[in-house]
C-alpha cells in the first residue's frame, strides 16, 4: 500500500508533463490521472486502519491517509474528471490540460500530506497552477483576476511560513501534531495562512471575484476542490488537537452566515454560486468530524452548478426571468438546487442532517438559518421559466461532453446517498422539508421583490490585504483567549 | 535585537503591499517581506550554533561543536525557489497589464478590469 500511495501521488505530476510533451494524448492522460486518484480513493475506504507514512527522518515528509481523506481525494477525482469531459470536445490546448492535472496533483498531496511543510509547498504548485488556469483566456481581466489571487495567496502563505517554523523550533519536526506544543502565535499564524487560502469568513472575500471571473470549467474546479486544499488542514487540526476544535467551529458558523447573507441579495448566477461556496464551506467546518462527506457532495454539486451556470442564455437573474431556459437545462439546475438545499432523495440531504447532528448546542440556531438561506438563494434557480425547444430551434444545443460531466457529478450525487441511508427517518426528512418550504415563501414574499446591492468595497484588492492584518489580530485574539487556557 | 529587525523587515513588506500604488512597488514589497521571512528560518536555524553544519573532520571530534540546525535552511531552499517562480509569474503578468496600462497603478487597473 505505501508504494502504491507513493506512486499515486508522483502519477498525475508525471502525466502532466507527459500531457505537454504528447499533446495528442492529452484528454486521456489526464482522465487517468483523475480516474486513479478514484480507484485510489475507494482502496481507502476498504482499509479500516488510517496509513500513516514517515519518509526520512522525524523533519521529513509525513503522509496521513484515511478515510477522511478518502472523502476529500474521490471528490478532487469526481470534480477533475467532469471537468475534463466537459472540456473535452471545446479545443483547449495541451497546456491547459497539463495545469488541469498538475492541479489534480498537487490538491492530492494537500490532502495526503501530515506535516507543515509538504502542505506549504502542495499549496504554493496549486496557487501557480490555478492561476495559469485563470489567466488561460490571456484577456486584461483574466490576468487582473488571476494576478489579484496569487498575490493575496503568497501574502497569507507567507504568514503561515512563519508560523511553521515556529511550530519546528518547539518540536524538531514540522508534523501537523507538534502545534499542540508550539507556541500560541505559530497557531494564529498557520491558522491565518489557512483561512485566507480556504475562503473562510472575512479572509476569504476575495474568492467571489475570482470564481465568478473565471471560466466555468475553472471556477467549477476552483470551487468544487481548489478551496478545500485550505480547508482540509484545519479540519485535520481540529481533529487532532481538541484545544483548536472550538475555533474551527466558530469560524464555521461565521462563515456559513456570512457567505449566505451576501447570497440570498445577489442578482448574478455566479456570483451567488461563489458565496455559496462560502457559506457550504462554513457547513464543512462546522462539525469537523463528519466534515469530509459534505465536502464530497458539496464539491459535486457546485461544480456541476457551475458547469450549468455557464451553460445559461445570461448570467443576470433579471434577464433569465423573462426569456425560458431550456427544459433539460432547467431539470439539471434544479436537481443540484434540491440537493445543495436538502432536499431528500439526494446526498445533499444525507450530508446536512450528518453534519446537523453532530453540531453543539451553541451552533444549531446558526446552522439553520445558513440552512434556510442557502434554500432561499437557490429558490432563485428553481424558480426560473422554462420550456421546451423543438429540436429545430436556432439556439446551439448543448454538447455531449457536458452531459457526460452532468452525469457523472449528479450520479455521483444520486449515489453517495448510500453512505448515509440512516438519514431517512421521518424526522429527518420533515424538517428540510419544513426549511425548504419556509425559504421558498421567504422567497416569493420578500427576495424576489428586494433590491439591496451590497457594497462590494470589502473585495477590493487592497482591502483585502487590509482585511487580512484585521483577521490576524482576530485569530491572534481568539488563540489567546481560548486556547492558552 | 536580531529577532526584532526580522520581524519590522516583514512588517515594511507588509505595508508597503497595503500602502504601495504602484503594481511593481507591490510585488517589490512582497519580495522584502519574503526576504524577512527567510532571514527568519536562517535566524531560528542558528539559535543553536552558527557552524556550518559540514563535517569535515573525524565523527568523535564533532561532537562538541555547536552546528547550525541545517533542516530549516534546507527548506527554506525550497521557499525561496517557489517564492521566486511566483515573483516570475506576476512580473509577466504585469507585463502584458502594462500594455494597456502602462502607469499601472494598481486602482486603475482594478476599477477597468472588474465588472
Amino acid at each position: 500500500m505505501s508504494r502504491l500511495t507513493i506512486g499515486w501521488v508522483a502519477l498525475p505530476l508525471f502525466a502532466g508533463f507527459a500531457v505537454y510533451l504528447i499533446p495528442r494524448l492529452a484528454r486521456p492522460l489526464a482522465l487517468a490521472a483523475a480516474l486513479a486518484s478514484a480507484v485510489y480513493a475507494t482502496l481507502l475506504f476498504l482499509r479500516e486502519v488510517p496509513l500513516s507514512l514517515g519518509l526520512l527522518d522525524r523533519f521529513g515528509v509525513t503522509l496521513l491517509l484515511d478515510p477522511l481523506s478518502g472523502f476529500f481525494i474521490f471528490t478532487n477525482a469526481l470534480v477533475t474528471a467532469a471537468v475534463i469531459l466537459y472540456c473535452w470536445d471545446t479545443g483547449k490546448s495541451a497546456f491547459f490540460y497539463t495545469q488541469l492535472t498538475i492541479l489534480h496533483g498537487s490538491v492530492n498531496a494537500a490532502f495526503a500530506c501530515a506535516d507543515f511543510m509538504s502542505l506549504y509547498v502542495a499549496l504554493e504548485v496549486i496557487s501557480i497552477a490555478a492561476f495559469l488556469l485563470v489567466a488561460y483566456p490571456r484577456s486584461d481581466c483574466s490576468i487582473w483576476v488571476g494576478l489579484r489571487y496569487l498575490f493575496v495567496s503568497n501574502t497569507a502563505m507567507l504568514f503561515y511560513l512563519m508560523g511553521a517554523v515556529l511550530v519546528y523550533q518547539a518540536n524538531h519536526s514540522f508534523a501537523y501534531v507538534g502545534l499542540s506544543r508550539a507556541p500560541l502565535e505559530a497557531i494564529a499564524l498557520i491558522f491565518l495562512g489557512l483561512l485566507v487560502k480556504g475562503g473562510v469568513f472575512v479572509a476569504g472575500l476575495w474568492l467571489p471575484l475570482t470564481h465568478s471571473e473565471s471560466e466555468s470549467p475553472v471556477s467549477a474546479l476552483l470551487s468544487g476542490v481548489v478551496v478545500k486544499a485550505g480547508i482540509y488542514p484545519l479540519m485535520r487540526c481540529a481533529l487532532l488537537l481538541p484545544e483548536i476544535d472550538p475555533m474551527v467551529r466558530v469560524f464555521g458558523v461565521g462563515t456559513a452566515l456570512l457567505g449566505v447573507a451576501y447570497a440570498v441579495f445577489e442578482k448574478d448566477t455566479k456570483r451567488l454560486l461563489a458565496f455559496s461556496t462560502i457559506s457550504q464551506l462554513g457547513f464543512v467546518l462546522a462539525a469537523p468530524e463528519v466534515g469530509g462527506f459534505y465536502a464530497l457532495t458539496h464539491g459535486m454539486v457546485k461544480s456541476s452548478l457551475f458547469l450549468l451556470a455557464g451553460n445559461l442564455p445570461s448570467r443576470s437573474f433579471k434577464e433569465l426571468q423573462q426569456v425560458p431556459i431550456r427544459r433539460s437545462l432547467w431539470i439539471a439546475l434544479a436537481i443540484a438546487s434540491f440537493s445543495i438545499s436538502g432536499f431528500p432523495l439526494l446526498s445533499g440531504f444525507g450530508a446536512k442532517v450528518l453534519t446537523m447532528k453532530s453540531l453543539l448546542p451553541w451552533q444549531v440556531v446558526g446552522m439553520n438559518l445558513a440552512a434556510v438561506g442557502t434554500a432561499i438563494a437557490f429558490a432563485k434557480f428553481i424558480f426560473l421559466p422554462h420550456r421546451q425547444f423543438p429540436p429545430d430551434s436556432q439556439s446551439q444545443p448543448l454538447k455531449p461532453g457536458f452531459w457526460a460531466a452532468m452525469l457523472v457529478l449528479l450520479g455521483g450525487l444520486v449515489l453517495a446517498n448510500a453512505v448515509y441511508y440512516e438519514a431517512y427517518t421521518v424526522e429527518n426528512v420533515v424538517k428540510p422539508l419544513l426549511i425548504i418550504g419556509i425559504a421558498w415563501i421567504a422567497h416569493k414574499l420578500i427576495f424576489r421583490q428586494a433590491n439591496v446591492k451590497l457594497p462590494r468595497t470589502a473585495e477590493k484588492f487592497e482591502h483585502l490585504i487590509g482585511g487580512m492584518s484585521l483577521m490576524l489580530i482576530l485569530v491572534f485574539w481568539m488563540v489567546f483567549a481560548w486556547v492558552a487556557n | 535585537m536580531l529577532e526584532a529587525f526580522v520581524i519590522a523587515t516583514i512588517l515594511c513588506g507588509f505595508f508597503g503591499i497595503v500602502f504601495k500604488k504602484n503594481l511593481v512597488m507591490k510585488i517589490i514589497s512582497m519580495d522584502v517581506m519574503s526576504t524577512g521571512v527567510i532571514a527568519y528560518y536562517v535566524l531560528i536555524a542558528s539559535r543553536e550554533g552558527l557552524k556550518t553544519p559540514i563535517l569535515t573532520e573525524a565523527l568523535d571530534n564533532a561532537a562538541g561543536i555547536a552546528y547550525a540546525d541545517p533542516v530549516p535552511q534546507a527548506v527554506i531552499l525550497t521557499a525561496i525557489v517557489i517564492g521566486f517562480s511566483i515573483q516570475a509569474l506576476m512580473l509577466v503578468g504585469i507585463m502584458k497589464l502594462a500594455r494597456d496600462n502602462p502607469i499601472l497603478e494598481a486602482n486603475e487597473i482594478e476599477r477597468e478590469n472588474t465588472p
